[in-house]
């Protein structure tokens, strides 16, 4: 696949509907889901995952070539908001862009948190350009075992 | 300059992902930007064999496993190589990265970099 510059002068319909078409084929694919193409990977909101453990929740966020500075974490009322925004070094003014896939600009992503959890022992970091998120669940919500004696 | 001189390969088995970049050319300088969040610098990888730059990136698994409630990241090792032409040159290139941001510039020859030429006036 040679690499040529993006020319919106040239209106191809034919062409356009036939990779909407193939992407769409591809769309349940399973491993083409993720390989980075296709027509989810314009839009302007970064990765996430989600996971629950027993001691909290705990998210991860892909925000590659982003500084702590540009981000905002709060929780409000079990809803977490990342926010932030992203600025890609500009090219100089004779640059020519043989490709872009990189994004930037303002985002932001709310997740409602499914149970309380412990504000005040929130920890995050952003490191290689993953942020962690963990909110530890508070203690009276943590799943307790009770034994059982047996007489 | 040609538009062909940077040629990507695309390459996709289940477990690598392709990551998302950028090429732009400036002044005899090709600027390559690819997104590897979650690579930290020794277990990066870029080679240049038979003028084909590859890139690859592993990735340590998430230390914490748990239920996902939600799951939108890719996972998997991120790997991908350029061809390279004979307008570059493979002996000087230079790779840095940053916040799982990594550039890698690569270079014009000499002999293909535009040149301007000074009129004397009398």
């Amino acid at each position: 696949m040679a690499i040529i510059r993006w020319n919106n002068d040239v209106w191809r319909p034919a062409e356009e509907m036939k990779r909407l078409q193939n992407d769409i084929n591809e769309l349940f694919d399973f491993p083409a889901l993720f390989p980075g193409r296709g027509i989810f990977d314009r839009a302007t909101s970064p990765a996430l995952d989600m996971l629950e453990t027993e001691e909290g929740f705990v998210i991860y966020c892909d925000l590659p070539g982003m500084d702590e500075k540009n981000l905002d974490l709060s929780v409000a009322s079990g809803v977490l908001t990342i926010k932030g925004e992203r600025k890609n070094p500009a090219p100089g003014k004779d640059a020519k862009m043989y490709r872009n896939e990189l994004w930037e600009g303002v985002f932001q992503r709310t997740l409602a948190l499914p149970s309380p959890v412990a504000t005040d022992k929130i920890e995050a970091e952003l490191k290689d350009g993953v942020l962690r998120v963990f909110l530890p669940k508070r203690e009276e919500d943590k799943p307790k075992q009770i034994e059982l004696k047996v007489k | 300059m040609d538009d062909k001189n940077v040629v990507a390969k695309p390459q996709e088995t289940s477990r690598q992902i392709r990551p998302l970049y950028c090429i732009a050319e400036d002044k005899g300088e090709v600027t390559i930007r690819l997104e590897m969040p979650g690579v930290r610098k020794g277990d990066l990888a870029i080679s240049i064999e038979n003028s084909e730059l590859r890139v690859t990136g592993k990735r340590s698994k998430d230390a914490i496993t748990g239920n996902y409630l939600v799951r939108e990241r890719r996972h998997g090792d991120f790997a991908n190589s350029f061809t390279l032409d004979d307008t570059i040159d493979q002996n000087n290139v230079e790779a840095s990265l940053e916040n799982g941001l990594l550039t890698i510039k690569l270079h014009l020859k000499e002999e293909v970099k535009p040149k301007r030429i000074q009129i004397k006036t009398s």
